[in-house]
């Protein structure tokens, strides 16, 4: 029936902008209900907080596309504040150098998991996840850091912003564009969504797959540690578990996208809409005054009604 | 649609006998217990407390609820679909039996008759989650992501922000009272008894036999009549019902029923799912694997506590424990394509 | 007097559209009790969609379908089996991870169950009789992915007469290509059994292989484009006939092209001595030149299908040398099978041949991707230059090069195959049953295609489907056994070996 409905949309180009139009119903729905969302500066300070999700969001969507996943990232993000946090003052800019080092690092072993022992990324995934959360926790010695006057100096590129514009904006525009090109303009993002959408093939074709397959894993954990170092900035300190939660809401912002968990089919755009999506949703109930504990419960109704619209089902052969 | 893998292109001629085959199947699925096996061998050179009565009871302890847990989240993957809303139902379960049965938040006193109403709810669920997923053609991923929320956002607000302590003593004595005869909680008998019925369901129901169908070949399935819409929902609400049995272990286990009960307990489960051989994609593996796997990975954390590990880095050694135990036990020729 | 039987099963004027297209028009067959009736036509000319409407999967829009004079209809495929119309089909339809015997009664396990609990060993013991009934000795608890493929097309035709013991009517067996898979020796048991089984029911039996339909039916009704055009008793039939109702003009004299066969020239691409991969294969040793077709015969776990991975890169061999461009090379992954410049047009082209939810044009540009990047971007308009290119070269029928190869018919499928191939510049080209599921008139093509490429210098290694195409195309020709050559003979035009003369070293 919601097949039917959906598909009454007619051609494939107009489906696509499905989550699109989903996302700006959202924002004006919240908008004719309390008009002070609709403000400049509400919807900058709201594509700002969205940066971190965002960022995250397209680390993951490298991995998904190619049919994989990434449980890795929120571990990995929360790392990257405390390493952020813990070595400024040592290493002032040095310190997010490390902390990207170190995402590119822990990509590249789980990728190198994944391929060479074979084992599903789930796996793989979740237990490099434990590795960087309990060297977070060691590195931190369980408890959250604080940064000072002369270590937020450092973070100015995050927290400042430019003729208006919050840097955390620009940073997300420039993750948007080199990650859009990356995924629809290269050949790694053609190979990928081959790899997503037809491995067999495009193992036959002479696609050299586990490479791959490694980049991307070394993409989603640069992105993620990129998101905690932005992360750390906001907050100006780091801990092992500042980046709860984000994991799930990154997958799920890129499935709302419209992005298939199977892959193959996506793309950055989706995932930035998707992310959005997941934030007027957020910060929307708050806006509504919606009682807190009736939030998740909100969130979660809106998932699902999301998800329901914006999924591209002629690209998907069975619901799983 | 199958894919013919490598196997498929080495053929034996029809006139070879069956039996070497069967034989190199069933290897591979034993392998998960070789490793539980070696892991166990490992702890107890390391430290002989491992193989003490006082620590199996421990062992049997903490893995009463992933046990539960994993037989309905084996259902649904064997199905090829993903449960999310496991920690969520045993959340909501675990608080709505804390808030019926005698506590310190308010006068009911239900005993024995709120765990009906539990696995009522969690059955309910369940069937939500199924019934969204079929007939609005939502990924399993999404609406369990989904539910998931809402569960723990409507236990949240019964709530209302603090824990409530359970004082019915039957129901602790499902983690504190010990059997008789053998010396084991009632609650292990209790997952027990789940995992018996679990594997009946699994071999001997039209119900168990169809969703290995489903996971095996969704189209070629259907074509042969088979109701998989029906199927589906079914599944998801029986899982829904072992996810409440495991909330209501969980809610007996640390006597009280608070919103934080389920935190970490959908990865450790599915750990625990695919570490005993159950692939994600469908259509392989089985609630005896899962309990091997569930004993592998409840087995490393006993191991490592028993073998003086800080805690701080047991998850992180528990990681790679699980990477090794994987490598180990999966059938490399068997599997070209790995997701 | 003629006494006129009660037919087995009937369509009366049905009629069939989708967006598009007119699928049936007006189709009309009677089916007699106890007789075998053909079914052939091209790709598109209906024959799929008349299945489907048989056997549940499709409602006609008009007309009527009668079972034993009894007018019906069918809600579901599951629906039309309890009628008694049971489907062999064309792509395995058994699922891999479970037995044998639950395969067989797979949605019918009710008639074991009681109180929820399905009784297994009366369902094993079932299994076993209906296993027996064609002669295929297998233990029904078998996993199902432990037999190989004719064993499967066996159980496959076993599940079909299962419903024998849940319907009333007499059976209705549609058999969907069903020798695709199999090798003449288990076509002739196939052939066998369903001659000893008319007397429980009726067959249709819908192949491309025009010599087969000829062998096996007593009636044969030929489609196009959506009609049936013609109803022959099969003793008024032959294969020219059959093909020009067909396809509307007569069959070519040279089906294979062979005036199109050149010489070949000297220059050696592949090199091969003294191969060996474990019980696969052994002192595999042959040379290939520039333009020539080597054709490579034997039965299944001769070693053929073997050593056509090995060439790929799917299984390196262990021992011996194989020489590409003179370069020596171990295949240890497709990827370098593609550096050496082979190419591989795999028998399952929808899930190694092609990406099917990708464009036309990404997948022809995927093997040669590096040609199209400039500093690491794709080059969108050059791609769709190549794409534009091949497809006009090879005549691929697609609405447009960004369609999805999913869309596309069987042999145009190929085609893009082929054209991926040749816009990495292979020199190689492995065909693993390139023809297979395909109509007359699209094989046709991809021969030509084939006579195109190997002049221009490309070399060919063909394992194919039936004898008479190897022989047909092949300049030389192997034969395997056991894993070892067995045979070597020219197949120059005019000095064809016989088929009888390659079986006698196959068997």
């Amino acid at each position: 029936m919601i097949r039917k409905l959906t598909d009454a949309f007619g051609a494939e180009s107009a489906r696509q902008y499905l989550p699109f139009a989903t996302l700006v119903v959202l924002v004006l729905s919240v908008g004719i209900a309390q008009p002070t969302f609709l403000e400049p500066a509400t919807l900058l300070q709201l594509a700002s907080d969205t940066a971190v999700l965002f960022i995250l969001a397209t680390g993951v969507t490298f991995v998904i596309m190619l049919g994989g996943i990434d449980l890795s990232l929120q571990s990995m993000a929360s790392l990257a504040t405390v390493v952020v946090a813990i070595t400024t003052t040592r290493l002032g800019y040095g310190s997010f150098v490390l902390a990207l080092a170190i995402g590119a690092v822990a990509g590249l072993l789980a990728g190198l998991v994944h391929v060479r022992l074979r084992i599903p990324s789930f796996i793989a995934t979740l237990a490099i996840g434990g590795v960087l959360f309990s060297t977070a926790l060691v590195l931190s010695q369980e408890r959250a850091i604080t940064m000072f006057e002369t270590e937020r100096g450092y973070q100015t590129w995050i927290t400042g912003s430019l003729f208006g514009i919050p840097n955390l904006v620009l940073i997300g525009l420039v993750v948007l564009v080199s990650a859009h090109i990356l995924q629809s303009h290269t050949a790694f993002g053609r190979y990928s969504a081959a790899i997503g959408a037809g491995e067999p093939a495009a193992y036959a074709s002479g696609v050299k797959v586990d490479r791959q397959k490694v980049i991307a894993h070394v993409l989603s954990a640069f992105f993620a540690a990129l998101a905690g170092v932005i992360l750390a900035g906001r907050m100006s300190g780091g801990s092992p578990t500042l980046a709860e939660g984000l994991l799930l809401l990154s997958i799920a912002a890129v499935v709302v996208g419209g992005t298939a968990i199977t892959g193959g089919v996506g793309s950055i755009w989706r995932t930035l809409v998707g992310a959005l999506i997941i934030s007027v949703v957020r910060i929307g109930m708050t806006f509504l005054g919606v009682n807190i504990f009736a939030q998740n419960i909100v969130f979660g109704a809106v998932l699902i009604i999301a998800v329901t619209i914006t999924i591209d089902r002629s690209k998907i052969p069975i619901v799983k | 649609m199958t894919i013919h893998t490598d196997a498929d292109a080495i053929r034996p001629a029809a006139a070879t006998p069956q039996k070497p085959a069967i034989r190199r199947w069933r290897l591979a699925s034993w392998a998960p217990v070789l490793v539980l096996v070696l892991v166990c061998a490992v702890i107890a050179v390391i430290n002989p407390n491992f193989l003490t009565f006082g620590n199996f009871v421990r062992i049997s302890q903490a893995v009463m609820i992933p046990l539960v847990l994993g037989l309905g989240a084996t259902f649904i993957v064997l199905m090829g679909s993903v449960d999310l809303s496991l920690e969520g139902v045993l959340t909501l379960s675990a608080v709505i039996l804390s808030m019926l049965v005698l506590n310190g938040a308010n006068a009911n006193d239900l005993g024995l008759l709120a765990i009906p109403i539990v696995i009522l709810v969690g059955a309910g669920v369940g069937f939500v989650n199924g019934i969204i997923h079929v007939r609005f053609q939502v990924p399993s991923f999404m609406v369990t992501l989904g539910t998931w929320f809402i569960g723990v956002g409507i236990a949240n607000a019964i709530l209302g922000g603090t824990a409530t302590r359970i004082n019915d003593q039957f129901i602790r004595a499902f983690a504190i009272v010990r059997d008789p005869v053998v010396g084991l909680p009632w609650g292990v008998w209790v997952a027990i008894v789940c995992f018996l019925i679990a594997l009946v369901i699994q071999n001997y129901t039209r119900l168990g036999r169809h969703i290995y169908a489903l996971g095996g070949g969704e189209e070629l399935a259907a074509l042969s009549g088979i109701p998989a819409a029906r199927v589906r929902i079914l599944a998801f609400t029986i899982a829904g019902v072992f996810y409440a049995v495991g909330g209501i272990l969980a809610a007996a286990q640390l006597g009280n029923g608070y919103s934080q009960i389920g935190v970490g307990r959908l990865f450790t489960t599915l750990t625990g799912v695919v570490v005993g051989g159950t692939a994600l994609s469908g259509g392989q593996g089985g609630v005896q694997q899962t309990l091997v796997g569930v004993l592998i990975v409840v087995v490393l954390s006993n191991g490592m506590v028993l073998m003086g590990i800080a805690p701080s880095i047991q998850i992180g050694v528990n990681g790679l424990m699980i990477i090794a135990a994987v490598a180990l036990s999966i059938d490399k020729k068997m599997m070209r394509i790995v997701k | 007097m003629n006494v006129r039987r009660t037919l087995a099963l009937q369509l009366i004027d049905v009629e069939k559209r989708f967006p598009g297209v007119h699928a049936l028009k007006n189709v009309s067959i009677d089916i007699m009790p106890s007789e075998v009736v053909g079914l052939i036509g091209e790709n598109g000319a209906g024959k799929s969609t008349l299945m489907k409407i048989l056997s549940g999967v499709y409602k006609p829009d008009s007309g009527e379908i009668r079972l034993g004079g009894k007018p019906t209809c069918f809600e579901s495929a599951a629906d039309a089996n309890r009628h008694g119309i049971g489907m062999v089909f064309q792509e395995q339809s058994l699922l891999t991870n479970i037995s044998v015997g639950e395969n067989i009664y797979l949605g019918n396990e009710a008639q074991f169950t009681r109180l929820g609990m399905v009784n297994w060993k009366a369902l094993y013991a079932a299994a076993a009789r209906q296993l027996a009934t064609v002669q295929v000795e297998v233990d029904p608890r078998t996993r199902t992915s432990d037999l190989d493929l004719a064993t499967r097309q066996m159980v496959e035709l076993a599940k079909a007469l299962a419903l024998e013991e849940s319907a009333e009517a007499h059976l209705v067996i549609l058999l969907d290509e069903p020798t695709s898979v199999l090798e003449r020796a288990e076509i002739e048991i196939l052939f066998a059994r369903v001659r000893a089984l008319k007397s429980r029911a009726s067959f249709i039996f819908v192949s491309h292989r025009l010599d087969e339909v000829l062998e096996l039916s007593d009636r044969i009704y030929i489609m196009k484009d959506g009609a049936v055009v013609a109803d022959l008793p099969v003793a008024e039939a032959n294969v020219t006939r059959l093909h020009q109702l067909m396809v509307g003009r007569s069959l070519q004299s040279e089906y294979y092209r062979e005036s199109l066969q050149k010489p070949y020239r000297d220059e050696v691409v592949i090199e091969a001595e003294d191969l060996s991969l474990g019980h696969a294969y052994r002192g595999v040793s042959f040379k290939l030149h520039a333009g020539e077709i080597l054709g490579i015969a034997g039965v299944i776990g001769a070693g053929r299908e073997e050593l056509t991975r090995t060439l790929v890169g799917f299984a390196p061999h262990e021992t011996g040398s194989l020489r590409i461009g003179g370069r020596d090379c171990r295949l240890r992954t497709p990827a370098e099978a593609v550096d050496c410049g082979v190419g591989y047009i795999p028998r399952d082209r929808r899930v190694e041949g092609l990406v099917l939810f990708l464009s036309v044009a990404a997948n022809i540009t995927l093997a040669n991707l590096g040609m199209l990047t400039r500093h690491g971007l794709i080059d969108r308009r050059q791609e769709q230059a190549i794409a534009t290119t091949w497809v006009e070269r090879l005549k691929v029928k697609t609405p447009s090069i960004n369609t999805l190869c999913l869309n596309l018919s069987g042999g145009n499928q190929q085609k893009v195959v082929l054209a991926k191939w040749l816009n990495a510049e292979s020199r190689v080209l492995i065909l693993d049953h390139p023809t297979r599921g395909l109509d007359v008139g699209a094989k046709e093509e991809v021969y030509e295609l084939i006579r195109a490429v190997t002049a221009e210098g490309v070399a060919v290694i063909l394992t194919s489907d039936t004898l008479e195409e190897t022989i047909g195309l092949s300049h030389t020709l192997l034969v395997m056994r056991d894993g070892t050559v067995t045979y070597r003979t020219d197949g120059r035009p005019g000095h064809k070996p016989t088929q009888v003369e390659l079986i006698e070293h196959m068997v």
